[in-house]
């Protein structure tokens, strides 16, 4: 009897304890297929948030002005208000997309990474707020040599 | 993969690195070698989901994350799992400093 009792107690804390995980992880690749193919990042915006319309000067990208190398263009997200998610698209390569992050609650959204691109282009950065409101902000860069594979 | 974690006051700072070519159908065609790129980035600490990126083929080639988050302290547990377009799953455990 101990030991059945044991096992029931086992297996809802174990249920309990998967159940919050599972929810809060966002694979934006599963849950939203078209916007990894989309070519132009309107395209791939309106597929991810349904509206490409977005409020200006609330997220602050900072990237180069003229980048020397375009296999490594660093990139510095950072914003003050609660947001759901962020995104980061560009217009210069094949595909639009570059990476959706989803921002857990309470947590300070701060983030660098470095991305390709094939050509100058703009760098749109898309996001939304827990209100349901979407934010964006565009930058263009200028690549001297292209990163996709080589110069062209 | 290469991870740092260091905690000052209540928020803990992290740098990731990661191996992997970043590279997408185009480029794969180019050099005549199969697609391969990270396309989801998990970090948890104690089971709860401190940073979380889908991404594409367009970062760069072993690509370097900087994030912070708040809420965890000195000697926990910092764990992150990236898995790969051929499914392929890594898990580090890292120790915050």
């Amino acid at each position: 009897m101990k030991r059945r009792k044991f096992l029931t107690v086992g297996s809802t804390a174990l249920a309990i304890s998967l159940v919050p995980l599972s929810l809060s992880a966002v694979n934006f690749r599963e849950s939203s297929p078209q916007t990894w193919e989309a070519s132009s990042s309107v395209d791939a915006i309106k597929e991810l948030y349904g509206s490409s319309d977005g409020i200006a000067g609330i997220i602050k990208l900072k990237a180069p002005k003229l980048a020397e190398n375009g296999a490594s263009i660093p990139l510095n997200i950072k914003s003050k208000i609660d947001l759901e998610s962020i995104s980061v698209f560009q217009d210069a390569n094949p595909r639009s997309a570059v990476a959706v992050f989803s921002v857990p609650q309470g947590s300070v959204v701060d983030f660098d990474l470095r991305i390709k691109m094939k050509k100058t282009a703009n760098i749109t950065v898309v996001g939304k707020g827990r209100d349901g409101k979407l934010y964006k902000t565009v930058q263009k860069v200028n690549v001297s040599i292209g990163g996709c594979g080589g110069g062209s | 993969m290469k991870v740092k974690a260091k905690a000052r006051g209540n928020t803990v700072k992290v740098k990731a690195m990661f191996k992997s070519a970043m590279m997408g159908k185009e480029e794969a065609a180019k050099k005549k070698m199969q697609a391969s790129f990270i396309t989801h980035i998990v970090a948890k600490v104690n089971g709860r989901i401190v940073y979380e990126v889908s991404t594409g083929p367009f970062i760069s080639k072993n690509p370097l994350f900087k994030f912070k988050f708040t809420g965890a302290s000195k000697g926990e547990q910092l764990e992150i799992t990236t898995t790969d377009n051929r499914g392929k799953q890594e898990t580090k455990l890292t120790k915050i400093k």
